[in-house]
């Protein structure tokens, strides 16, 4: 894995690139706008770590040429600014993540990693949460290997939940998933569902998290 | 020590335009009118003592065609009835002394005043008193028939001056008394004029008094009369440098802040990095140390840059719009639901209104609720618990952050709200400015900020009142259709 990390600031640009070989990532620094244009109209990349206020041509400039030589590679933008404006065009010109500096180590090399994945498979079909892989495409759960015994609606519960571990779903998305659009159905039978999907997977460790008022969570892995 | 006084009321100098114009208008016309006055009634008197004169004179005449003289002794032939007539005339009494030319008594009223001076012309006027009242006398020489130089006889007529000073006081009061109205008028006329005319200077008062800090713009200038233009022409440019030099002071927090991001998110990086090479030990510990020092500058930057975004000509205008405060509410509350569970507390959402209407810029109004957040996550004890409530307080929509932290003590519940104060004693690493954006953000809309106690008598509960929604009549009539 290849990547690629467009920075002016000589600490940072170490950091990140000592961090990232860490991983046992290939990286490759660049301190200008043109010297990046230069190297990635000449190498092929699997991430590009690109900040915006970059020296020469910026990295707006930088994002446009590349996506105009039909790359595909994931950027992953890094910025001083936060307007909102700066945000949706630099999403717009083909941004695949955004982070405003100063940043947490630990989430930037998360990204890292699910920006590579995407790039590698284009969306994984199994969802894993610890012991806990449920399998998109066939429908089916295990925990810690064992078939889980779930109905169809529990699983589509799980799965929402899965796909945003970590972060609040609230009954609406969650019936929303869950039902179509002819079939109408209260915040109740949600409550029952998460109920029994609670039963099935605490034994394992596995818990999902009444947020008051906001919805439910499926806790990070703590044991990491 | 001039200072002092020109800060002192001075009520009885106070000169409103309106005064002044009256004042240059009144004196002088009133002086004017006084000496018109007097003049007037001179003119006045003159001829009615002319015309009164002339017909005292005529009855003296009368007197005089009837003196006779009968063997060398004066007599006056008066009729009784011309003697009733000229007793009993419509403008008052006359009385007449008839004296002859040895100085006698012929006949009329014997005490009547004699002339002031012996004289020689034929005839004489002269003011004096009679029982105690002005009159006016005539006297008249007449010859005698006999032939005789030197026999002259002297007919004395005396009429009241009250009649003639009334008739005078008539005339004087026709001239005067319009003049005086007329005076009156134009005060009145002025003092209306000069309303009108300072109105549209009133309209800018009341639109400069109504103004918040926050509004720096132009003031109008149309309808306000051409000569207050360049009072509002330069306090129009003032307001411009004003805002220019704001501007640039927002701009350059700023892009300090910006600018410090970059070096910061190096610092923090390195730091990482040295300690996931520095197991344990001394040098653990102080990168440790570290690492939260960055924590600390990294909240203090993007705080300030929030300040800087809130306060007014902060770089942007403010987009007001209608919005629903139950959705932000709770979306930006969800973003906090990590946060909070790193904390170990527990985060909730309240809410009894499923549509809360207001008007307000969704970016500020997420900013202001991101920092109670942040205040409230932050100094609450793991454990504990937040709540925010939106709902409404009376028919204004009002946002509430409950938490059953520390609290902040009653006497410093003003003070939290300044920038860079911090409450003593939290062990918490905030940077005081929270609060003060809060209120930045809050004032901008026009809402109130209230802090209070839970009602079990621990933490803090910060309200933001909002000033209801304006109707919508378009809104309200798409919504309840007319019963076909």
């Amino acid at each position: 894995m290849r990547i690629l990390i467009v920075e002016d600031d000589p600490v940072l640009a170490d950091g990140l690139t000592r961090s990232l070989k860490h991983a046992d990532y290939a990286v490759d620094c660049s301190t200008s706008g043109i010297d990046a244009d230069h190297v990635l109209a000449a190498q092929s990349y699997d991430l590009v770590i690109l900040d915006l206020g970059l020296p020469g041509i910026d990295g707006f400039e930088v994002l446009r040429r590349l996506r105009r030589r039909a790359s595909a590679v994931p950027v992953l933008v890094l910025t001083a600014r936060d307007a909102l404006i700066d945000r949706v065009k630099g999403l717009d010109l083909g941004a695949d993540d955004y982070m405003i500096k100063p940043f947490d180590l630990p989430e930037l090399e998360a990204r890292v990693r699910a920006l590579i994945r995407r790039g590698q498979s284009g969306g994984a079909s199994v969802l894993t949460h610890g012991s806990l892989v449920l399998d998109t495409a066939g429908r089916r759960a295990t925990l810690s290997g064992e078939p889980l015994d779930l109905s169809a609606r529990e699983l589509g519960v799980l799965e929402v939940l899965m796909m945003r571990s970590g972060r609040v779903v609230n009954k609406e998305q969650l019936a929303e998933q869950l039902y179509g659009w002819d079939e109408e159905v209260g915040p109740n039978a949600i409550e029952v569902y998460v109920h029994r999907l609670r039963r099935k997977l605490e034994p394992a460790g596995v818990s999902i998290r009444t947020i008051r008022g906001l919805g439910y969570l499926l806790e990070k892995e703590t044991h990491v | 020590m001039s200072e002092g006084s020109s800060n002192a009321p001075v009520r009885s100098n106070q000169k409103t335009l309106r005064k002044q114009l009256l004042g240059w208008l009144f004196w002088p016309l009133l002086t004017l009118w006084s000496v018109s006055s007097v003049i007037d009634y001179d003119i006045a008197n003159r001829f009615v003592n002319l015309a009164y004169d002339r017909l005292l004179l005529e009855s003296a005449l009368d007197i005089g065609r009837q003196v006779k003289v009968l063997q060398d002794r004066v007599y006056v032939d008066l009729p009784e009835i011309a003697v009733q007539m000229l007793q009993s005339r419509e403008s008052g009494r006359l009385y007449y002394l008839v004296t002859g030319p040895r100085n006698e008594y012929v006949t009329g009223e014997p005490d009547l005043p004699p002339p002031p001076d012996p004289f020689s012309e034929r005839v004489n006027y002269y003011d004096d008193n009679y029982h105690g009242r002005p009159v006016r006398i005539v006297t008249l020489r007449l010859p005698l028939e006999t032939g005789k130089t030197e026999s002259m006889v002297m007919v004395q007529v005396a009429e009241n001056r009250a009649a003639r000073n009334e008739f005078a006081t008539q005339i004087l009061a026709r001239m005067v008394l319009p003049q005086l109205l007329l005076i009156v008028l134009a005060g009145l006329m002025l003092w209306f004029a000069v309303g009108r005319g300072l109105a549209p200077l009133e309209t800018l008062r009341r639109e400069v008094e109504s103004r918040s800090h926050r509004d720096l713009s132009a003031l109008p200038i149309e309808e306000t009369p051409q000569e207050v233009r360049p009072l509002i022409r330069a306090m129009n440019e003032l307001l411009e440098r004003l805002s220019l030099a704001l501007a640039a002071q927002q701009r350059f927090i700023a892009d300090a802040a910006h600018q410090l991001r970059t070096p910061i998110a190096g610092l923090k990086t390195q730091t990482e990095l040295a300690l996931r090479q520095t197991p344990s030990g001394d040098a653990h510990a102080t990168l440790k140390q570290l690492r939260s020092a960055t924590e600390q500058t990294t909240h203090l930057v993007n705080q300030l840059l929030s300040l800087a975004r809130a306060e007014p000509s902060g770089g942007r205008a403010q987009v007001t719009q209608r919005l629903d405060l139950h959705t932000l509410a709770r979306s930006a509350t969800t973003d906090w639901v990590p946060r909070a569970l790193e904390r170990k507390l527990d985060l909730g959402f309240d809410t009894d209104s499923e549509r809360i209407e207001i008007d307000a810029d969704p970016l500020l109004l997420r900013e202001m609720l991101n920092n109670l957040l942040d205040n409230a996550i932050r100094y609450t004890q793991p454990g504990g618990q937040v709540t925010v409530r939106v709902g409404y307080e009376g028919s204004r929509p009002r946002l509430s952050v409950e938490d059953n932290g520390p609290g902040i003590p009653e006497t410093e519940r003003n003070r939290v709200f300044e920038r860079f104060y911090r409450v003593l004693g939290t062990g918490a690493e905030g940077c005081g400015l929270g609060l003060a954006i809060v209120r930045e953000i809050a004032q901008s809309h026009g809402a109130e900020v209230k802090l209070t106690t839970a009602l079990e008598g621990t933490g803090t509960t910060v309200h933001v009142i909002f000033p209801q929604a304006e109707e919508a009549p378009e809104r309200v009539r798409a919504a309840h259709p007319a019963p076909a």
